[in-house]
This record gives structure tokens, C-alpha cells and sequence, in this order.
């Protein structure tokens, strides 16, 4: 299942993030989403990879830490998706799908004219919305 | 780089060396003793030699030198295997003590980003992270499975006080305390053996040594045996110890002072004795046991057959049941061999050969499955790789293939694992890969106990900060998790320097929780660990913790208070987090000239004050100046500073809020002011340049003692308590009372939150305010932070009594307006000024006494009194009231004054009243002060009266009138008490017909009634006629004889003027006929709390009302309705009239016309003069005298009143004689008589009424009477001659 | 997701938003105006810039990202592309319309244009009207400052109307990129 996902604006300011376990371990969610700024910067600056997967938004598995598996994801704008989960195998096209989904809504959550750029995002529909788009990952995953 | 030059490289050559076996005799150790030290002791220093010269030749014939060169010495008792619990002994006592040694520094400051980047590694992780590493390296030698710590050769000592050495030295071999290894033949006990006979020339002389050691040569050779003399130093020659321990010192031996009997001869002969063991015995063995070993395998194992062989042998042994750790090989096994060329060509830096080998049998090794042996060969090859500086891919692959296989193993290898990740690790850091090199320390971590895990993640840490570019995320949570293991193991000093070192990772950017966690648990820990100052300010950084769970802040809060009260001492703390102020809401309020009734006066708008005291202040463009200017010290620069008065209060207001869910008690509140003595300008600026200093410098003397330190001689100051609830916000007023003249800064505000740490805080807005006033000081008014304080003048305070918040519309009320003068010389020469005349009227002195509603009664009504009305009108637009010079309000009494108070329309309205007065005696420049009311006043809808007024249909002069009441009030029932119309050139009374208004006169919420009333119009009415008319009508029962209030005085006739001139400008008709005042009283009120007595006055001003009528003009016809004529004599003619009043307001032109016909109603009413000439074609010889019957109109009515006898044929029963059509014009509201005539020929009676009005104004607006005038009856009888008998 | 307004109604919020601004809200100062107008666009453009570049992939250098702009971008807003994109190589970047869609319906008023004829004097009724078309120029200067910031390039975008309907917006990221450096 998907334990945090995270939303980081692009000077590195976290946005939006939410974890999914009951627990209290929000901090080392922090932790770990933050560590994981270190690997998308990585990974953006020095390129080492083909031109194909250099310029896609979505980055794939950043790193494996000893439970969880984080995904990122990279908007033109500089804006990170983050995604912890616990799955061991995950299927990189639910991923990307995951990624589509939460990538949308958070255009969505932007263009809230409320919103100021840059703040954090702090819309209840928009967190019931991830939080629907979590589940059914969850639920694509189990079937 | 070289690698030999890189850490690891110089790590492998101290650590990879020969080791030498030393055995002693317990004489030998005892002699050694006496210096406090062991025997391996007494040679450590000299056993490493940073440059000796030794020629060597590989196996294949390749000469080299051996510059540097160590050997590695044990007691035979320690080459042994450390057992796993013995090994974390040593390690913590080494922990422990590295710290003894270098405490962390934990009071300076933590470090900031740019200087972390700039740091080499070497002051990045501490130094004795290295030695920890070295010791963790060192617990795992002595294993079986690697032979470059199997002792090369084995030192014997003998004492010379032993009987028979020899013997000893034989037997000191094979007893048993020579290492179990060897005994277990994993070592090969064939060493180089050196024989050594310890004398000690403090017992005596060495004739008995020398023959000893002749007889050793004897048994054991010449070159073998050595004679080594120590503790010759004399009593007496206490020469350079200093110098000769220190090599012993540097080894960190000898730390005791012990007495220490060696003398530089015997230094040197030790020195000596090593350098030759190892140049001429230790090396060149070393160098033929690998010729010998390098034959031997290249016999049996190089060449194709070889290798063929061996694989098909091991095929065949692979049946063999498998070890936990492989096969079991002794040192004779091939493989032993191998390794033992292999690290022997290590130590001697023959790496390619040493390679070759080890790659050589690491395949066995593999075959054979005997993979903690695979790895350990695995782990050689990669070093030797790394010091051959070849193929690194090859070295790391290796390096993790043995780390792997090593972590396979399991426990047993686990340790060498952590050696393995170690020295891969240093591997990759000296070929710059500092990523790779941080997980694999991150790797190791995961295999190591809590406390080495710690070590090995703050070395990652360190590896990511030094990676290029730098990862500082993973840098500071590898620091937070090693600080955590640091915790965990009760390191608490190594915790909070991993965290300090952390810290600036989190800080700038906003990730709060992870700053909050970090910051928490340092505080903790500083204060777990006693440093409670460094702990508080820890925890101060996350006071303000809005974003956290409730329990969080909690917890901060009571961990925070919990230190603070521990720490006993009071804090005062600049910037205070809790609560946070809101600057953008601070206010000044001070009164200079201008003094206000109460706080809340002053946020009404300076501009509107300034509008109200125009004419009444003596220079309203500036104000200030012109007292300011007679002020001796003022100069252009006090200018814009504003001023207040000694022994008066200045506020300022604030606005706390508290940021966290839980209420937190603050109390003390209060401002921190300085008043300094002179009133130089120039000083103000300094002051406010010495503040920003001290802000910058951070107020090592705490400010708040030494702002307190004046205030109970110069001002003092307001204290509030207050709890702040989860994120409430309140706003403070905080009070300072200046005592002496002079400059009041106010600097800051102070408060203790929950009696235990004092905040402050500075108000930065002075320095603003300085740029800001530069534009204009208007702007900056409400935050002027410098105060001149001028010496103390009288002031006077006001209040009106009884003024309600809520009133009903036209309620009529007598207040009191009480001025008291606070200080002790008088003022003078008061004046008043209302913005709304139309709500408030100053009565007259004599009124004070006076109660309503009696005063208004016409009893005691004072003629003289009276107010000239007409010139009232203007100056009641802004009613400017100056006091009568008499009353001078001295020092501490209290002037008061009547005030007349009416509601106007409903609504809320302001009220301001704006009071000067001068001072009698102004020995300070203010000359005038002025004093601001401002009330504000919520009128409610009570009785909403209406009126129609129509021409009463008989009479010219009367009117019925109308009076719808309607009572808007929500719940109050008022009861009319009188009706009056203004002037006295009315009269009212109710209808004959209806004399029973009465019934109607209280009128509940909501209900509605109209009454009809007629009002008579007393103009020309002789006095004879108007009396018993009035012009007030009293509406009560007949039965009470209330009084009638008489309208005519004030202050109704002063309201009513004011009610008029208001409603002027609504009033949409332009001739208004006259004003009614209703008066009633509210009874049965809901309101009596605010309004006060339930038989309070309502007056209700209903001015320009106006007569509603259908057209321009009115007119009666009046004759005798009954006439009695003898017709037998003669035909009778009646006189008659017209009587027309015009009531346009402008001039009209009437035209009366009878005619003899009754006129059909198709062509007639063409209203315009055109219609009548068409008509008077109809009519013969209408138009020609109609002509000249104007123009005798206009000369003389009289001459009009000739008769002639009209020749019609259709005759009615009566003609119209006299001139048939009469034309006048009418001044406005005047009247004029037409006379008419009749002639009637027989009796009857008959109908007048063919006969026409036309009529039009000048603005051409016309009309006629419809068809005919009013119809009107003549009823003419036959009777006696000439009697006429008039109704 | 599509959802879609028609055109007619856009124009109209956006010369009534102007009018607002440039004749109710700052009639005494005009840039102050022209401020706020911006300000208004380039959270416009920021926003849909953010939607428009979903499901791509990121932009490799500033070029792209100007392409971006005038071709999907402008489509997206105008139902056209840009016509000519021109650069100095040193961070300029000049984008032309030549069929500006929010111009087209702009004409200086004829009374205006008449009576100054008239009075022979055609400066103020051209500056009025130019005046006029300027301040509707604000807004989508915004958006393409608004939407280039957000795809990371700084700059400063002005508009050049000197041939209605025409229009060109000069995008300047080199100071700015100077700065960022």
C-alpha cells in the first residue's frame, strides 16, 4: 500500500504531504521524502541517463530504502509528486497511472485562484481527492 | 593519486605487516616491569621504521627497496582470537576513553551550510572515528582464514637471572602458552626464531650474562641470539628523560610516572636490535620463504596440467560433507600455502604476485565452498587491485563479492564484514566516490550493534556531504539517524553533536516538523545533560509551533518549562515566540492638544475632528505649530514628533495571538519605555539609533532590568494578565504615565508567559517611522514611538449623563454634560461644538434643575427666553455653543450644563462633540486643549405620523386633515399626547363630528390609525374670531387634564427648526402649507433600562406638509339659498358671489363665464383659451366684450356689477345678467369675490349651475371646472315684497 | 475535462476587467493599473501552465520551453499558433501574432477618431486609443511572463502593437537569467 505521498514545490519547500499509515512515523515520512529531494536532483543534474528517460516527468523508482520503495515524479514546473509505499512489486505502469492521476489533481488544486503559488496546499477537496486516487491504487494493486 | 599515499594505503601498511611472537619468562617481563611496562612494550616504540633502505628481489628475480617498513609485536598470549563479547568490551573502553581524551565540543556555535561545504573530511567526521575504525579492524586479526597475522617470527626471552636459559628457551616454545592457532596447526609453528637474553644491569654486572649468551650462541647459533641489556641508568645522572620517553609517549605507554631505569644506551642497543632483526633476519626470510612457496605452487598448480588436475581433484572432493566454514586446511594444505605467499608477497609489496595468488585461490576456495576463506582471499585481491592502482572495476567487485559473501557466512563473519565494508569504503573515498563509499558505511551499519551502526552512519554522512555535488538531505538524516543510535547507546554528547551538525539542513527551508523533531531533542538532551541555557534556546526555536498535533505542543511546552523552572533562573528572552505579536496592529494613542472622553474616541478619523473644529480651534490648518513655535525648545525637527502631557496616559495598543491549540497564561504585560530628562530633539534620533544597536548586539545585559530601573521615578506602567486560548487573538492596551518633562521612547513590550520566562520584544517601527516622515507624518501618526512630554496642564474630562445607546426616533430628552477639570488650574473660555444639531441642543443654565416634562409645560415658560426663530435657521446648520465667559471650571470641580437630546430618523448615527477651552494660566506652550466625545447612537423606529390635508369642501379657510400614525416600534406602544401645528397662524381642532379621538390615543406595536382633525387657516381672521382656537390640540382623554407642552419654546422650537431644515431637503413639494409636532409619550416600554423613565417625551416633527388638492384654484359660490319676492311687482334678481382663492403658488388667471344653456359636455371642456374663442363664435358678441371686459376687470371690479337684460331665445327659467364672462388674475394664495346676478322670473327652484371657471397659471399649467361649477340651488318663493332672508 | 468557454465571453471579461481597472479602480495612475493587470495574468498564465505541460515530457533547455509556449500553449488559449518566433541568441525571444485573436475586435472609437480628425489633431485620439489597446495588451503579457516563470525562465515580456492586429511580445530572460546566475 502507499504510505505517504508528498507534494514538493520547486525550491525544495514541501507543499502538500500525507501519510496513510495510522501510525505516527510522520516523521521519518518527512525523512524520507526529503532524502528523496537529494535523488530527484541527482538525477535531473547529472545526465547520465539516454535523452528518452532524461526529459520524462516521471523518474521511477528514486531509491529503496529497507521497507519502503520511493517513486518520484518531476513537473515541468519543477514541482516534485512524491509516492512512499511498502509494495515489494509494483508495476511501474500503476505507478505512472498514479502519477497521472495525482499530477491532475494537484493542476487542479493549483488553479484554485485562492491558492497562492507557493504555499501550501491546504484544500480539503483536494486531499479527499488523493486520498481516493491512493485507494485505488491500493485496489488495482490487489486485483 | 598513489594509493600509497591515499589513507587506506598508508592503513594497509601499518596494518598489513609481519607479526612478531614474543615469549617471554616471567623474570624477563619482571625486569621490564620495573619501568612500569612489558617487555612488546619496551620495543613498540622501535618496531615501526619510516625509512629503511632494504633492497629486496621479487620471486622473479625484480630488485626493489622497502622504504618504509613495521612490524607488529605480540605476547604470545595475545595471538589469539578476541571472542565477540571481549571484542565490544574493547571497543566501548575504547569509545569511552577517545572521549575522555576529546570531548565534543558542544557550547559553540553549530555550524552553518557554507562552512560545512568548506570543510575537509578530516574536520568533518572527528579523528577518532579513525582510531575506532582501527581498533574495530584490529578485533578481528588472529583469524584463521588469513595468515598475514600468523607471526612471521617469534621473539624468546630470557632473563639472565633464569637457571639454565637454555633450557628455558627450548621449553618457553613448546610450553603452552604459545597461541592455540599454532597448536592447532592452522599457523605453521616452523617461524624464524630469534633468542634473546634480557639482562638487567641492575643486578649486577654481566660477566654471568655473557657467558649465558656465549653459551646460547653456542646452542642456537651465532646470528639467532641476542643479549639485550636494560635498566642501566644509574642513581644520579637523572639525565634528558623527557627526550628519551618520547617515542614511548608518542605510543601513549608510560602514562604513569613511573620511575623509568632505561638509559639512552639502551635505547639505542634496543633500537638497534630491532633494526637489525628485521633488515637481516625478518625480511630476507620473508623473501625466501616466497621464493620457496612461489616454487611450490608454481610446481603444482601453474601451467595447464596443473590447473586441470586440480580441478578434476577438487570435482573429486566435492562428496566430502560440507564445514559451517568450509573444509578444514591445515598450514601444510596447498591453499594454506598459497596464502601464505600470497601475504607474505602483500607485506613485501609485491602486489602483482600476491594477486596472482589470491585470484589463484580464490577459485579453489570457491570450489571447495569454504566461503568465509573465498571471501577473505576475495578481500585481499581487491586490496591489492587498489595498491596495484589497476582496474578499479575489478577491486570494487571484488570488495562487494567479499562483503557479500562475508554477510553469507553469517555471524561468524560478521565482523570481518564490517572490516571489508570498512576498507572498501576508505577505497572508494580515495578515489573520490564518496556516494558509493556512503552506502556502503550505510551498509555496514545495518550488520553493526547501535553504537558502531552510529559511527558508521555519521562517516556516511560525512561521505554525502563530501560528495560532489553535495547531498545535504541525505547528509543531515544520516547525521539524525546516527544521533539517534548515539541516543540509543547512551552517547548523548556524540547525539547532540550529530544533531547540531544537522541543523542547518533543516533550517532555512520550511520543513518544520523535521526542524522541530531535531531542535526538541537537542534541547532534551542538553538538558538531560545539565546545560540548561543551550537546551532553552533550543527549545525556544520551536515554542511556536502551530503546525504540530495538540500533544506536541504539549509536550514542547511543558519540556520548555519544565527546563526553565529547573534551571530556576529567570529568562528573558528576546523575540519571544509566544505569543506572537502583530505589529501591523500596533497604536499609539496619545493626547496632545487634543484630548478625547474615551479611548475609543480616537479612532474616529483626524480629518472629521479637524472639519468639526474649524472655526472653534485658533489655527485649524495646523494645530500644533502654533503653540509648538512658543514652545523654547522646540525646532523644526520636534516638529513631527508628536507631544503628550505629563501626568497623562499614553496608550498602546497590541494584538497577541496565540499560535498553539493550548491556552497559555501571560501576565505582566507591559511596555518598556525610557524617559529621558532634556527635551533636545537632536537626542531623539541617537536614542532610536542606540536601541538598533543594542538590537543588533543582542542584549547581553538584559534590557528589561534596565528599563525597569526609571519607571518608578520618571513614569509608570500598566501591568495586564491575560490566558490567550488555542489560537486566540486579543488586543492589549498597555498604559505609560509619564511624571516629569521630557523625552518618552516607548522601546518595547515585556511580558512573562506563565511566570516563568520573560519575553520582550523591541518595536521596530520606529526606525520605519523615521523614513515614513519624511513623506508626512500624518502616515506614521498612530506608531510615533517618541514622545515629547510637556510639563503637566489642566485637562478636563467629559462625560454627558444619561446619554442611551439606543433611543427611539423623537425622543426628547433633558441630559447633563459634566466637565471636570482633573488638574489644578482652571480653565477658561469653554466652547462647544456638535456635529449633529438636529440630536443634541445645549440648553441654558437654568435649565439644570429642571425635570422634564414639567420645564416644558407653558407654566413656567420664560417669554424672554424665546428664541428669535428666524435668524436662528442658519446658525443652527453647525451649532457652534460657546459658554458664557463667566464660568471658568476651576481645578478639580465639576462644571456641568443641561443638554436637550432628540432622536432624529432611525438608524445609528455618530454624535461627535468636540469641547475648547483655554487654559487660564499656560505656562507650557498649549495654549488651548480641545476635548472629543464621540457617542454613538442607535435610533429605533418608533411613531411614524403622516398627514393629508384636503380643502374642507364648505369653507375656504378650513382644511380636514389626515393623520395616519403608524408605530414602527418592535415591541413599544406609545400614547399620542398632543398634536400641535407650529406657528400661531393655524388653529387645530378635532371634527365636530368625530370628538372622539380619544378613544384612539395609546397606539400599540405595529398597529396603525389615521384620525381626521380640521385646521383652520387664522390669516386676516380678526383676534375677536381666533380666540378659543389654538394651535395645540390635546389628544389625551377629556377627563386628565394633562398639560399642553408649549411648542413655541425651547428646545422644541429649536429641534423643530433643526427637524425642518433636515427635512428640507426631502421636502418634495415646494409650497409647504405648515408643520405639525406630535408629541406622545412612551408607556408600557421593553426599554425602560436604556430610556430611562416610562413617561418619556417623543416628538415627532412632521414639517411641509401641504394641502393635496385636485386643482389650481378653489371657489364657493354663496347667496341666500331661500329667496321670497313677489313676483306679482316685479322679476326678482338675486344677488350672488364667487368666491376664488388661488392656491398655486404663482399667479392665475381666472375666467368665470356664465352662460344660459346648460352646455353639452362634447365640445366644452377644450381648456385652453383657443376653446373659449371657439366658443364665444357659439355665443353672439362674446369675444369684443370680453376684451374690454377684462380690461374693466383689471381697472375696477365695481363697474362690472352693470346689468342688462339678456335677449336669449332659449329661455331657462332664470338668466344670468350682469356680464357673462369675468376675467381676473390672482396674486398666489389670495382670494377674490366675483359678483354675480341673477334674474329668477316665476318661483321654483332652480339650478345654478351652469356657469365655468377656467383657469392658468403663468406656467401654463391650466385646467376648468369640470363642465360646470359646484352645482347650486336657488329656491326663490312667492312672499311678501322684498324680503330676503339670507341663511 | 474539457470544459470550455465561448470566446465572445472571454473578450468580454477581459475588456470589462480592464475597463475596470484602467477607468474605475486606478483612473488616477495608470501603471498602477497596468500593475495589477499583469499581476493578474501572469497567475493566469502561471496556472495554466501548470495543466498545459501535464503529460509531457520536461523541457530540456528554454528553447523548448518557448516552443512549448507558442505552439501548444497559444493553441491552447487562442486556437492558433504563434506566427514567428525570432531570438537573438542572447535570451530574447520576439513572438509574433499576426492575427492577435483578442485584438480583432478592438477599434479605436470613431468619435473619437472623428472629432479628433476634426480638431486635426490625432495624436490624443490615437494615444487614446492606443492607451486603450495597450493596457488590454497587460494581460497577456502576464500570462506568457506568468507561464515562462513557471516553466523556471524568468523574464520580462512586453508587447508591440504597432501594426494592429498584429502583435508582438519581445520575452527578455537575460538579465533576469543573469541574475539567476
Amino acid at each position: 500500500m502507499i504510505v505517504c505521498v508528498a507534494v514538493v514545490g520547486h525550491q525544495n519547500n514541501p507543499l502538500y504531504l500525507e501519510s496513510f499509515t495510522g501510525g505516527d512515523d510522520a516523521l521519518k515520512l518527512h525523512h524520507i521524502v526529503h532524502c528523496s529531494l537529494d535523488v530527484i536532483d541527482e538525477r535531473v543534474n547529472n545526465p547520465k541517463r539516454s535523452a528518452s528517460t532524461l526529459n520524462e516527468t516521471f523518474l521511477g523508482l528514486l531509491y529503496p530504502t529497507e521497507n519502503y520503495k520511493v517513486y518520484g515524479y518531476l513537473t515541468n514546473t519543477k514541482v516534485k509528486l512524491i509516492m512512499v509505499t511498502t509494495d515489494l512489486d509494483v508495476k511501474d505502469a500503476d505507478v505512472r497511472s498514479f502519477f497521472r492521476k495525482f499530477h491532475a489533481a494537484y493542476v487542479d488544486a493549483v488553479s484554485n485562484p485562492f491558492h497562492v503559488p507557493g504555499k501550501k496546499i491546504t484544500s480539503n477537496s483536494f486531499s479527499e481527492r488523493v486520498g481516493t486516487i491512493v485507494k485505488s491504487f491500493g485496489h488495482s494493486m490487489s486485483l | 593519486m598513489d594509493p600509497i599515499r591515499t589513507y587506506l594505503g598508508r592503513l594497509l601498511l601499518e596494518e598489513i605487516t609481519p607479526v612478531v611472537m614474543v615469549i617471554t619468562t616471567p623474570l624477563a617481563e619482571e625486569a621490564c616491569q620495573k619501568n612500569g611496562f612489558s617487555f612488546v612494550d619496551m620495543l613498540l616504540p622501535f618496531s615501526l621504521f619510516p625509512r629503511i633502505d632494504v633492497p629486496v628481489r621479487t620471486a622473479s628475480d625484480q630488485p626493489y627497496r622497502l622504504q618504509m617498513f613495521k612490524l607488529r609485536l605480540f605476547h604470545a598470549s595475545n595471538i589469539r582470537k578476541q571472542n565477540y563479547e571481549a571484542a565490544e568490551e574493547h571497543l566501548k573502553r575504547v569509545i569511552s576513553d577517545l572521549n575522555e581524551k576529546n570531548p565534543p565540543d558542544l557550547l559553540s556555535e553549530p555550524p552553518q551550510l557554507d562552512t560545512a561545504l568548506t570543510k575537509s573530511e578530516s574536520d568533518l567526521c572527528p579523528g577518532w572515528i579513525k582510531t575506532f575504525n582501527k581498533e574495530l579492524i584490529r578485533t578481528v586479526s588472529f583469524s584463521e582464514h588469513e595468515s598475514f597475522d600468523h607471526p612471521v617470527a617469534c621473539i624468546l626471552v630470557a632473563s639472565s637471572k633464569d637457571e639454565e636459559p637454555i633450557n628455558k628457551f627450548t621449553d618457553l616454545f613448546n610450553m603452552d602458552q604459545t597461541p592455540p592457532l599454532l597448536n592447532e596447526g592452522v599457523m605453521d609453528p616452523k617461524m624464524l626464531k630469534h633468542y634473546v637474553l634480557l639482562h638487567d644491569n641492575q643486578d649486577g654486572s654481566t660477566e654471568n650474562a655473557a657467558s649465558i649468551f656465549a653459551e646460547m650462541r653456542g646452542t642456537f647459533g651465532q646470528y639467532d641470539c641476542k643479549m639485550l641489556c636494560i635498566n642501566s641508568l644509574r642513581e644520579g645522572d637523572e639525565n634528558n628523560n623527557e627526550v628519551m620517553w618520547l617515542p614511548y609517549r608518542n605510543y601513549g605507554i608510560l602514562d604513569h610516572g613511573k620511575t623509568c631505569c632505561l638509559n639512552t644506551d639502551d635505547l639505542n642497543q634496543i633500537r638497534e636490535f630491532m633494526q637489525d632483526l628485521t633488515c637481516n633476519h625478518i625480511i630476507p626470510y620473508m623473501e625466501q620463504k616466497i621464493r620457496i612457496l612461489n616454487q611450490q605452487v608454481s610446481t603444482t598448480r601453474k601451467g595447464f596440467r596443473n590447473q586441470i588436475k586440480n580441478l578434476w581433484w577438487r570435482k573429486g572432493k566435492d562428496d566430502m560433507p560440507e564445514a559451517p566454514d568450509g573444509p578444514m586446511y591445515t598450514f601444510s594444505s596447498v591453499e594454506s600455502q598459497i596464502r601464505l605467499l600470497g601475504d607474505y608477497a602483500f607485506m613485501l609489496r609485491d602486489y602483482e604476485l600476491a594477486l596472482s595468488n589470491y585470484r589463484l585461490l580464490s577459485t579453489d576456495y570457491k570450489l571447495d565452498k569454504a566461503w568465509k576463506r573465498y571471501a577473505g582471499v576475495q578481500e585481499m585481491c581487491a586490496l591489492s587491485y587498489f595498491m596495484l592502482d589497476q582496474s578499479r572495476k575489478e577491486a570494487e567487485y571484488c570488495m562487494e563479492n567479499a562483503f557479500a559473501t562475508y554477510l553469507k557466512v553469517g555471524s561468524l563473519a560478521q565482523r570481518n564484514a564490517t572490516r571489508c565494508g570498512l576498507w572498501w569504503a576508505e577505497m572508494l573515498k580515495a578515489r573520490g566516490q564518496y556516494k558509493e563509499a556512503s552506502s556502503v558505511y550505510t551498509r555496514v551499519s545495518n550488520e553493526e550493534p547501535t553504537l558502531h551502526a552510529a559511527i558508521m552512519l555519521e562517516q556516511a554522512s560525512c561521505c554525502y556531504l563530501l560528495s560532489r555535488p553535495p547531498m545535504l538531505r541525505k547528509y543531515g538524516f544520516h547525521l539524525i539517524l546516527a544521533g539517534n543510535r548515539y541516543y540509543m547507546s547512551d552517547q548523548k554528547q556524540h547525539a547532540i553533536r550529530a544533531y547540531r551538525n544537522a541543523l542547518f539542513v533543516y533550517r532555512d527551508n520550511s520543513w518544520s516538523y523535521i526542524n522541530d523533531h531535531v531542535h526538541f531533542n537537542i534541547g532534551r538532551w542538553y538538558g538531560s545533560l545539565g546545560s540548561l541555557d543551550v537546551a532553552i534556546k533550543h527549545v525556544l526555536e520551536i515554542l511556536a509551533c502551530g503546525h504540530q498535533s495538540q500533544p506536541t505542543q504539549n509536550l514542547f511546552l511543558n519540556e520548555f518549562f519544565h527546563f526553565v523552572q529547573s534551571a530556576g533562573k529567570r529568562f528573558d528572552v528576546h523575540k519571544l515566540r509566544l505569543p506572537t505579536i502583530n505589529m501591523s496592529s500596533f497604536k499609539v494613542i496619545h493626547e496632545d492638544h487634543r484630548t478625547y472622553a474615551s479611548a475609543a474616541d480616537f479612532d474616529m478619523q483626524e480629518s472629521v475632528w479637524r472639519d468639526l473644529e474649524e472655526e472653534m480651534t485658533p489655527t485649524a490648518s495646523a494645530p500644533r505649530a502654533n503653540w509648538l513655535d512658543t514652545h523654547p525648545k522646540s525646532s523644526l525637527k520636534t516638529y513631527d514628533h508628536c507631544v503628550c502631557v505629563a501626568g497623562e496616559v499614553v496608550r498602546v495598543e497590541i494584538e497577541l495571538k496565540n499560535p498553539l491549540q493550548i491556552p497559555i497564561p501571560i501576565s505582566g504585560i507591559s511596555l518598556m519605555c525610557e524617559l529621558s530628562g532634556n527635551s533636545d530633539a537632536s537626542t531623539l534620533d541617537n536614542g532610536a539609533a542606540s536601541f538598533a544597536v543594542d538590537e543588533s548586539t543582542g542584549h547581553t545585559e538584559s534590557p528589561v532590568n534596565r528599563l525597569m530601573d526609571g519607571d518608578d521615578s520618571s513614569f509608570n506602567l500598566s501591568k495586564h494578565d491575560l490566558v490567550l486560548g488555542g489560537g486566540e487573538t486579543k488586543r492589549v492596551k498597555l498604559k505609560v504615565t509619564p511624571k516629569v518633562e521630557g523625552i518618552l521612547k516607548i522601546v518595547g513590550v515585556r511580558w512573562t508567559l506563565s511566570e516563568s520566562v520573560v519575553g520582550y520584544r523591541y518595536f521596530e517601527v520606529n526606525t520605519k517611522k523615521k523614513t515614513k516622515a519624511k513623506k508626512g507624518a500624518r502616515i506614521s501618526s498612530g506608531k510615533n514611538l517618541t514622545l515629547i512630554v510637556i510639563k503637566g496642564i489642566s485637562k478636563l474630562e467629559g462625560r454627558i449623563d444619561g446619554l442611551p445607546a439606543k433611543a427611539f426616533m423623537g425622543d426628547l430628552q433633558l441630559l447633563n454634560l459634566k466637565l471636570r477639570n482633573t488638574s489644578e488650574s482652571a480653565v477658561k473660555n469653554i466652547k462647544m461644538k456638535i456635529n449633529h444639531p438636529r440630536y443634541l441642543i445645549p440648553g441654558n443654565s437654568r435649565e439644570t434643575d429642571l425635570s422634564i416634562p414639567q420645564c416644558l409645560g407653558e407654566k413656567n415658560a420664560h417669554e424672554e427666553e424665546r428664541y428669535n426663530l428666524t435668524d436662528n435657521k442658519d446658525t443652527y446648520k453647525n451649532l457652534l455653543f460657546s459658554f458664557s465667559e463667566s464660568n471658568v471650571v476651576q481645578g478639580g470641580e465639576t462644571f456641568s450644563w443641561p443638554i436637550w437630546f432628540h432622536c432624529g430618523t432611525p438608524g445609528k448615527v455618530s454624535l461627535l462633540i468636540s469641547i475648547y477651552y483655554e487654559m487660564e494660566n499656560s505656562t507650557s506652550g498649549m495654549t488651548y486643549r480641545t476635548l472629543r466625545m464621540h457617542h454613538i447612537l442607535e435610533v429605533l423606529p418608533s411613531l411614524d405620523a403622516s398627514f393629508v390635508i384636503s380643502p374642507c369642501p364648505s369653507k375656504l379657510k378650513e382644511y380636514l386633515v389626515r393623520m395616519d400614525i403608524v408605530n414602527r416600534a418592535s415591541s413599544e406602544s406609545f400614547s399620542l399626547h398632543q398634536l400641535s401645528c407650529v406657528g400661531d397662524k393655524w388653529a387645530i381642532s378635532t371634527l365636530p363630528s368625530c370628538t372622539d379621538i380619544t378613544s384612539v390615543q395609546t397606539v400599540l406595536a405595529g398597529q396603525a390609525l389615521s384620525c381626521f382633525f380640521k385646521i383652520q387657516d387664522l390669516n386676516g381672521v380678526t383676534e375677536g374670531e381666533c380666540t378659543g382656537h389654538r394651535s395645540n390640540m390635546l389628544m389625551g382623554t377629556e377627563g386628565s387634564r394633562e398639560q399642553l407642552f408649549d411648542i413655541s419654546k425651547s428646545p422644541l422650537i429649536d429641534f423643530h427648526y433643526q427637524e425642518r431644515h433636515h427635512q428640507d431637503k426631502l421636502a418634495k413639494v415646494s409650497e409647504s402649507l405648515l408643520d405639525f409636532i406630535l408629541i406622545s409619550k412612551a408607556i408600557g416600554s421593553n426599554f425602560e433600562s436604556e430610556a430611562g423613565s416610562s413617561h418619556q417625551l417623543l416628538s415627532h416633527h412632521m414639517c411641509h406638509c401641504s394641502v393635496t388638492r385636485k386643482s389650481l384654484i378653489s371657489w364657493r359660490m354663496s347667496v341666500p339659498y331661500t329667496i321670497y319676492h313677489d313676483f306679482s311687482s316685479s322679476i326678482c334678481e338675486v344677488e350672488l358671489h364667487v368666491d376664488v382663492l388661488n392656491c398655486s403658488p404663482n399667479q392665475v388667471n381666472v375666467q368665470v363665464s356664465t352662460f344660459d344653456y346648460t352646455p353639452d359636455t362634447t365640445e366644452n371642456p377644450s381648456s385652453d383659451w383657443s376653446g373659449a374663442s371657439s366658443l364665444s363664435t357659439k355665443q353672439s358678441g362674446w369675444s369684443d366684450i370680453s376684451l374690454e371686459n377684462d380690461i374693466r376687470v383689471m381697472s375696477s371690479p365695481k363697474k362690472v356689477q352693470k346689468y342688462h337684460k339678456s335677449t336669449s331665445e332659449s329661455a331657462p327659467p332664470f338668466v344670468w345678467c350682469g356680464s357673462s364672462a369675468i376675467q381676473l388674475s390672482l396674486e398666489p394664495a389670495c382670494a377674490a369675490r366675483v359678483p354675480l346676478k341673477v334674474c329668477v322670473f316665476a318661483p321654483g327652484t332652480y339650478n345654478l349651475s351652469n356657469y365655468e371657471l377656467r383657469w392658468k397659471d403663468v406656467e401654463g399649467l391650466s385646467g376648468s371646472s369640470a363642465g360646470q361649477g359646484h352645482p347650486f340651488y336657488l329656491t326663490v318663493l312667492e312672499g311678501p315684497h322684498g324680503k330676503v332672508t339670507p341663511v | 475535462m474539457g470544459r470550455e468557454v465561448a470566446e465572445s465571453c472571454i473578450d468580454g471579461v477581459i475588456i470589462e476587467m480592464v475597463s475596470a481597472y484602467s477607468t474605475r479602480f486606478y483612473s488616477s495612475k495608470p501603471d498602477v493599473a497596468a500593475r495589477r493587470i499583469e499581476a493578474i495574468g501572469y497567475q493566469v498564465g502561471h496556472q495554466l501552465s501548470e495543466r498545459y505541460t501535464m503529460e509531457r515530457p520536461r523541457f530540456a533547455d528554454h528553447l523548448e520551453a518557448i516552443k512549448f509556449i507558442c505552439k501548444d500553449f497559444w493553441t491552447e488559449v487562442f486556437k492558433k499558433q504563434i506566427d514567428n518566433l525570432k531570438t537573438n541568441h542572447r535570451g530574447t525571444f520576439v513572438l509574433q501574432d499576426n492575427h492577435f485573436r483578442w485584438l480583432t475586435r478592438i477599434s479605436l472609437d470613431p468619435a473619437v477618431v472623428a472629432n479628433t480628425e476634426a480638431a486635426s489633431e490625432g495624436e490624443s485620439g490615437a494615444d487614446s486609443g492606443a492607451q486603450m489597446t495597450s493596457m488590454l495588451l497587460y494581460f497577456p503579457c502576464g500570462i506568457i511572463r506568468g507561464a515562462l516563470t513557471n516553466l523556471g525562465i524568468p523574464c520580462a515580456v512586453s508587447a508591440d502593437m504597432s501594426n494592429l492586429p498584429a502583435c508582438k511580445f519581445p520575452c527578455d530572460t537575460r538579465q533576469l537569467v543573469v541574475l539567476v546566475f
